[in-house]
This record gives C-alpha cells, sequence and structure tokens, in this order.
C-alpha cells in the first residue's frame, strides 16, 4: 500500500508555491464582524469519499461582515472522464467541460492560496473537507489543518424554531427567504450559503458570540445535546 | 433537449456564475437595464454584498458624507426624516427590490438627510464612493439617471410608449413627430401679384392641393386651396386672371416647426382648414396638408371631425360613435399619451353635442331664445374618457323670476329631447339627474349665481359634492358671454369664502392615494373579488383633481382642466414649479395607467372598472405608480399645511 501514500511529484515551481502555503489563524484573533472566512462548495463525480473526484470547486469569501464581489473563486477541474453518470447531470458539467478544465494542481494551488490562513464554511462541510483533504493529499502532497465550520449546524443551533435539523440548502433558503436566480453549481451554492453565513452570524453577534472560537464552544455543546437528545429515544 | 445539448450549454456558463447571475439581476431594473455590460461588470466587481436585518440602520444623517452607494438586492428599506415640528419620525419614502440610494447625497458630497432603515431583513449591494464616482464617469445613463432620478424614469416610460407606438405603425413617425421633420420639401409659394391661372398652373405641376401667397421675404400673407379655386370658378371664370392676392382670402394657419403633428391635426379640426404652414422666425419652410397627416396616421381624426359637424341626422351621429371609440382605441394602441386622447375625445364630444343640439333645433324649431350648453364634471374639466354620463345643463338670460319661468318652460322640451339623442350618441343618461332637461339645471344667470351662493354658504354634504360637480363648468354651444360673468362671480364669491375653502381642503383630503408605509400599494378586497385591487381614479386621481380645483378656485383661476389648473397655479406662484410639474407628471401617468387599464378590459371583454391589481403591471410601471401616489400624497401633505388641517 506505500504507493498510495507516495509524495506527488511536483515541478519547482509549484514547489515553491506549495511550501509558501499559509497555516491557519487562530480562531479568537478577529470579532465575528471582522472574520474573514471562505465559503466553498465542491461539486464532485459523486458521493463516496474514497472514489469520487472533486471536478469543480466554488468559492466566496466572507470578509468584514459583507461577500465582496472582487474575491470570487471559480475553477472547473481537468479530469478525463468519458462516463456520464447520475450526479453528472445534477451538477451539469459536461466531459467535454471538464476535459477543458484546468490542472488540478494548478487549480488546487490557487484555491489554497485564495483561502490563505482563513477558515472554511460550507453547507454539509464535512463532505467538502474529507473531498478537498483528499485532493490536496493526491495532488500536492498537502495535509489540510484548516478549520471547517458547518452552515447545517450553525442554522439549527441558532434557529430551533424552524424545527430543520436534517434538512438541505433548499430549506434554509426558503426558510431565510432568499431569493436564488441559479442553483446547483459550486459557485452559486457557495454564495447562498455565504448568505445564509451573513444572516446567522447577525443572529450570532447578537447573542453575544464574538468570535469563531466561541461559536465552535457554542456548537461543541449543542452537538453533545443533541446526541443526548437521540440516546434518549 | 438531448444529453449532449444540456452540456454544452452547461459548459457556457461555467466563468464567474455569481458575476453573471447579478448582472442578469441588475438588468431587470432601470438604470442597470441601459448601462453597458462592461460597466455592469465594473459595477458587480466593486461592490459588496451587505446583510442588514429588521429595524436595523443602514444610513443616517449622523455617518457624515455619505461613502457608499446601495442597490437593494431583497428586502425593503424606508426613510425616515425627522420633522423639526412634529416628535415622530416621519416615512419618507419605501425602497424595494432593484432600488438604489442614496443619489441626491452622493451626488452632492454630503450627509444623507434622511435615516435609512430596513423595514424587514434586507440584503443590499453595496459600492464605495471611489468605484460610484468612476462609475458616474463611465456610463452616461448611469449619470442620467444619479442626477435626475425619478423623472428620468418618466422620460424611459414615454420612450418605451413611443417606441410601442412605432412598432405597432410600422412606421417611422407618429403623431409626436415634430412638424419641421415632416414638412421637408420646399413649399410652393408664389407673391401676391401673381395670375390666379399661372398660380393653380403651379399647384397642378408640383401636384399638390394648395400654394402659399407670400411677400417679397417669404413671409405668408395667405393661402389658397382647390376648395378656395372652387369657389372662384363658381362666381366667374373671369375672376381667374385676376392677381392672386386678391383671391386668396384665407388667413394661412400657422404653426412653428417645433410643434406636433398632433397639434395640427388638432389645428385642422378646431379651425376646420386642410392646410397649415410652417413658420419659423415669421418665414415659411413649408405646408403640412390633411393629406399628409392621413399618411403617416391610418388615424382620421380630422375627417371624423368634419364627418361629426356635417351630420345630416341623429342616426349618422350614433353610427359615428362607434368610429370614435374605434379611433381612440387605435390611438391608444400606437400609444398615443393620455392627455392626447382626452383632448381628442373632448374635441368629437363637443363636435357631437354642438351637431345634436343643430339637429334638435332644427327639427323642433328654433326657440328663439339664446342659449348656452354648459357641462359639468369631467366632461367640463375636458377629461373624459370614452365611458361617460351627461353632465350638462342650461344658463340663459332673464330679468326676473317671472321672465325667468317663462323661457325655462320653452326650453325644457328642447333640452329634454336633447338628452335622449345625445344618450342614442352613447353619452348615458346621467342617474343623478345631473342634466339640462332638469327644471333644477335649466337656470337663468341670476339663478345659477343664486344657486352657486347656496353651495358656497350653507355648507351641506350635499352643497359640498355638489360644488365638486358643478364647479368645474364650460360652455359647449351658444353665446359664452353669460357664462364669463358668472364664472368670474362665482370665482370673487369663493376667494372671499374662507370657510368654504377649509371645508373643500377636508373634502380634498377623503380619498387617500393607496400607499403605505410598510407595503408597496394598500390594496382591498371588492364584494366577491378574490384579488385585492385597488380603486386607481377615486385614489389616483381625483387626489390632484380636487386639489387643483380647490387651489384655482382660491385664486382666481377660471379654467378648468386639472393639468391646465396646475400650469397656471405655478405661472401664479401658488404652487412651485418643481412640485406642480412632480403633480402633472404623477397626474398624466395615473391617467395614463387607467385607460390602459380600460382598453385591456375591453380586450379582454370584461366590464369596464377602475380597479386595478397592480401585480398586473411591469416593474418600472409599478414603481413610478408608486412614486405618483406619492406625489398625490404631497399634495395632500400640503393643502393640510396650507388650511391648518
Amino acid at each position: 500500500m506505500s504507493w498510495f501514500f507516495r509524495k506527488p511529484e511536483l515541478e519547482p515551481e509549484y514547489l515553491y508555491r506549495l511550501g509558501k502555503l499559509l497555516s491557519p489563524e487562530a480562531l479568537d484573533i478577529h470579532s465575528l464582524a471582522q472574520q474573514r472566512l471562505v465559503v466553498l462548495d465542491l461539486e464532485t463525480t459523486g458521493f463516496d469519499l474514497r472514489r469520487d473526484l472533486v471536478i469543480s470547486i466554488g468559492a466566496v469569501v466572507i470578509d468584514q461582515g459583507a461577500i465582496p464581489f472582487n474575491q470570487l473563486f471559480e475553477r472547473t477541474l481537468y479530469r478525463n472522464i468519458t462516463k456520464v453518470t447520475e450526479s453528472v447531470l445534477i451538477h451539469g458539467i459536461a466531459p467535454s467541460a471538464l476535459a477543458a478544465g484546468e490542472d488540478p494542481i494548478k487549480a488546487l494551488l490557487s484555491l489554497m492560496e485564495f483561502v490563505g490562513n482563513s477558515p472554511f464554511l460550507a453547507y454539509h462541510a464535512r463532505f467538502d473537507q474529507q473531498m478537498l483533504e483528499r485532493a490536496l493529499r493526491k495532488t500536492l502532497g498537502y495535509r489540510l489543518t484548516h478549520p471547517f465550520f458547518d452552515v447545517a449546524e450553525i442554522a439549527p443551533m441558532l434557529n430551533p424554531d424552524a424545527k430543520l435539523d436534517k434538512a438541505g440548502l433548499d430549506d434554509w433558503v426558503k426558510y431565510f427567504g432568499l431569493n436564488v436566480h441559479q442553483r446547483h453549481h459550486a459557485s452559486a451554492d457557495a454564495l447562498v450559503t455565504a448568505e445564509i453565513a451573513l444572516i446567522l452570524f447577525k443572529q450570532a453577534q447578537s447573542r453575544g458570540i464574538e468570535n469563531l472560537a466561541q461559536l465552535e464552544q457554542r456548537l461543541a455543546s449543542w452537538r453533545r445535546k443533541q446526541q443526548a437528545n437521540t440516546l434518549a429515544f | 433537449m438531448g444529453k449532449a445539448d444540456a452540456f454544452a450549454k452547461a459548459g457556457k456558463t461555467a466563468v464567474l456564475q455569481n458575476i453573471q447571475g447579478l448582472m442578469e439581476f441588475l438588468q431587470k431594473f432601470p438604470p442597470f437595464n441601459q448601462m453597458e455590460a462592461a460597466h455592469l461588470v465594473f459595477l458587480v466587481e466593486n461592490c459588496q454584498l451587505r446583510f442588514y436585518s429588521s429595524g436595523e440602520t443602514l444610513l443616517s444623517p449622523q455617518d457624515g458624507v455619505v461613502e457608499h452607494f446601495f442597490i437593494i438586492k431583497q428586502g425593503r428599506v424606508y426613510g425616515e426624516r425627522l420633522q423639526a415640528t412634529r416628535e415622530q419620525a416621519e416615512p419618507a419614502f419605501d425602497l424595494t427590490v432593484g432600488e438604489c440610494f442614496p443619489m441626491a447625497a452622493l451626488v452632492g458630497e454630503r450627509a444623507t438627510r434622511t435615516t435609512h432603515v430596513a423595514a424587514e431583513d434586507t440584503f443590499c449591494l453595496v459600492l464605495d464612493k471611489a468605484s460610484f464616482v468612476k462609475l458616474l464617469s463611465l456610463s452616461s445613463p448611469f449619470r442620467d439617471f444619479a442626477i435626475r432620478g425619478v423623472s428620468s424614469l418618466l422620460e424611459q416610460v414615454n420612450l418605451q410608449v413611443q417606441r410601442r407606438a412605432a412598432e405597432s405603425l410600422g412606421e417611422q413617425y407618429s403623431l409626436e413627430a415634430r412638424l419641421g421633420e415632416l414638412a421637408l420639401h420646399q413649399p410652393v409659394s408664389c407673391l401676391p401679384a401673381l395670375p390666379l391661372n399661372e398660380a393653380v398652373g403651379l399647384m397642378n405641376e408640383h401636384n399638390i392641393g394648395s400654394i402659399v401667397v407670400v411677400d417679397n421675404d417669404q413671409h405668408p400673407l395667405g393661402i389658397f386651396t382647390l376648395r378656395d379655386l372652387r369657389q372662384v370658378i363658381a362666381s366667374g371664370v373671369d375672376n381667374l386672371i385676376k392677381p392672386i392676392g386678391q383671391a386668396s382670402t384665407q388667413q394661412a394657419f400657422s404653426l412653428s416647426p417645433e410643434a406636433s403633428a398632433f397639434d395640427a391635426a388638432i389645428a385642422m379640426t378646431e379651425h376646420h382648414i386642410t392646410h397649415v404652414c410652417v413658420v419659423e422666425n415669421g418665414q415659411l419652410k413649408g405646408v403640412v396638408s390633411e393629406r399628409d397627416l392621413f399618411s403617416l396616421q391610418r388615424v382620421d381624426l380630422v375627417h371624423l371631425a368634419q364627418t361629426i359637424r356635417h351630420a345630416e341626422r341623429i342616426e349618422s351621429l350614433v353610427g359615428l360613435r362607434r368610429r370614435i371609440c374605434q379611433l381612440v382605441d387605435n390611438m391608444l394602441a400606437h400609444g398615443a399619451s393620455s392627455t392626447q386622447i382626452s383632448h381628442i375625445i373632448t374635441l368629437l364630444n363637443d363636435h357631437t353635442v354642438s351637431r345634436v343640439i343643430e339637429l334638435t333645433l332644427e327639427e323642433v324649431g328654433d326657440p328663439g331664445i339664446p342659449f348656452t350648453w354648459l357641462c359639468f364634471g369631467s366632461e367640463g374639466r375636458c377629461e373624459q374618457t370614452l365611458y361617460t354620463d351627461q353632465d350638462n345643463g342650461i344658463l340663459f338670460e332673464a330679468d326676473n323670476p317671472a321672465e325667468a319661468q317663462r323661457v325655462r318652460t320653452l326650453l325644457l322640451p328642447v333640452a329634454q329631447r336633447i338628452n335622449q339623442y345625445l344618450a342614442q350618441c352613447g353619452f348615458a343618461l346621467c342617474k343623478g339627474n345631473i342634466m339640462a332637461g332638469n327644471p333644477d339645471l335649466c337656470l337663468s344667470r341670476i339663478e345659477w349665481l343664486k344657486r352657486f351662493q347656496s353651495f358656497v354658504f350653507e355648507s351641506t354634504p350635499e352643497h359640498l359634492l355638489g360644488s365638486s360637480i358643478f364647479f368645474d363648468l364650460r360652455p359647449v354651444w351658444g353665446p359664452i358671454s353669460g357664462y364669463e360673468q358668472l364664472r368670474n362671480e362665482l370665482l370673487d364669491l369663493i376667494e372671499q369664502a374662507s370657510l368654504f375653502q377649509r371645508l373643500m381642503a377636508e373634502n380634498a383630503l377623503r380619498h387617500r392615494p393607496p400607499i403605505g408605509r410598510f407595503r408597496d400599494f394598500v390594496v382591498s378586497r371588492k364584494g366577491n373579488d378574490k384579488i385585492p385591487t385597488l380603486d386607481i381614479k377615486e385614489q389616483g386621481l381625483t387626489p390632484f383633481v380636487d386639489g387643483a380645483r380647490l387651489l384655482s378656485l382660491a385664486n382666481g383661476i377660471a379654467t378648468t382642466n386639472t393639468l391646465e389648473r396646475l400650469r397656471q397655479l405655478i405661472d401664479a406662484g401658488v404652487i412651485e414649479a418643481k412640485d406642480g410639474s412632480a403633480y402633472k407628471e404623477a397626474y398624466q401617468f395615473i391617467q395614463q395607467t387607467r385607460m390602459q387599464h380600460h382598453q385591456q378590459q375591453a380586450r379582454e371583454g370584461k366590464p369596464y372598472s377602475n380597479r386595478l391589481d397592480p401585480d398586473t403591471l411591469n416593474h418600472l410601471d409599478r414603481r413610478i405608480l408608486r412614486e405618483s401616489f406619492r406625489q398625490a400624497q404631497r399634495l395632500q401633505a400640503s393643502l393640510a399645511l396650507r388650511y391648518h388641517l
């Protein structure tokens, strides 16, 4: 199995860039109103964490309490796929588009340069986190240590009355009454997730949560309670 | 769609979807829908999306010079202005999706005068000042909008209407075309000394129906038409060798090149002429004939008016009524403005009424007493639509009550017959019996004055209602001197009667424009209606009509038409020019919306109604309608202030 952990061979330019990537920052440095986060959405060939591939990356940024439109990230990755699967139809990226995509090495390096030392935010973040971890490890030999925050956790924690524990992104879009023009593209989904996050951060601040470290504490105790509730039944 | 197609399509949108998505959003709203794509990209790339929870302040006067430009992506924002005289803050405006602020403060590089508060959870696109300034310099539609604001929106609507008109006409001309553009060919003219036969030779050579007689400096002296030739020949062929100057008795009617084709059509109808000279600085520039107007419009306004004036029998007038409806329908479809339509309807209705009176008098014999046919209400204000009741009366002269009674007995049967004939011609009998055939409305000048005095000095609800109908009076047929005298006496009466003015002011505040603080429009369900609606006439137009009437009567302004009243109120300095023209624009827009609404109902075979569901309007129209109602609110607020209500 040693071939599996072998470092990929990279050109010197890429190695240099890889060396300059930043480590994640601590979570208690910035207030929620100032914190920079990268809101991520990945499109993959499927939902198998071991086999499926990242084919498109969309990211927007939350910075100083706003979404700036001069910091957008959108890449389709080069993948040699000929088989048309169900999920290809969902994300709507054609094999031809993938064939015209960017070299995954370049795309992933650019993503991590774009991310810098900021934490990630995503909907059902665990999936994006694991997919991205594997892609970075296999493609760049890079170990991802940036923390991930999950809107699918923060939203029900701050809005228990919504009774949307196992909800999808669309349910929250409806709950917050957002107007969404396009969906099911990585970057459009990332934008919607970020819009929900703007609302959630306002809610969090009004409940005395000052920074991401405190948010993480609240989430931890919320998770414990959720588990206790599940066990009680 | 095959899979391959779907993929190909998806592939195209792969680049910067979020920028594209925002551009598509902005392109639904003015002024962004008029901006070049590159400038929109600049806007979007340089802005931020921000969230404001309900009740949060986005901007306030204390923030100092405004540093950001906001576009509402979702939600609603209201403006709150602190009134020095009142303790409570007043909502100044209400902005919704696609609208932007604070233009005036940004352009004027000052602090905003209003506190902007999120009325509900709201997302705004926020652009920094430097980028805003850059965008102003890049994009001229954006610049126009920033400087002229809502009035540039109205202009856009007019452009749209005209474009639609041009499309449906399939021609590049409309009635709005300037005469200077129409009468391009060199006019055929001659000196007064030219013998008539040679002048006719010239007309024949150029295949035209008229020749303008000018002096050495091209100043028009008169016009000679084929109609005149007929007369000359009828009076003896010898006359043909006389100089044309002796034959052309017609004064040439002239308009400036800036006047519109519509003005020319109206002039032809009013003055019974077939040619209009286009004159600039006293010099002849061209001639527009009835035929020229026909060739560019299928609208046969002039012809219709003439046919009405020469109708031999009531039955022919009944038949012509249908053609009036068709004409108005056509003109509406071709994008004529509400003012033009009202003008035409008034004109044709006046012709019809006059002809009905003449034909009736021929039929029953002239009673031998001069009388004036008056009209009231919307007819009196020249603001009729096609769907209208009769509101009329008779004015005559009598020295004493016995004489008045004698004249009345003679005139009433004639008046009643006229009312019946008018009903046949499509002017519905008035349910309230406001008709000349009613003995109470067939009065001598002195009796009218007494009646008006009781309206002014004995305040009952009936009298107040009466004043809102009868004080919009206008003569349609007969001598006008008695009417003028009555009108002047009425104005003197009201100018002194401050209590009556106050009551009229209260009355003018009765119908509130249908906009609220938090909702777009205030709508209500009538009867069993499923869809809530608003009354565009009562809630939208009446505030302007009532307000303009009150201010005019109180300030000695004799005209009755609401737009004309507003114009003269500006000239007299009673209202500020800026306010006055805003009221005028708003009134015209509401009237236009109402007429289009009626036309829509006619197309769908629905009964005619003034109730409108604002959701059926497109975004731009909704926005301007809302702004127009707001002007009605402002007019009412100024009346409340003026009369201490």
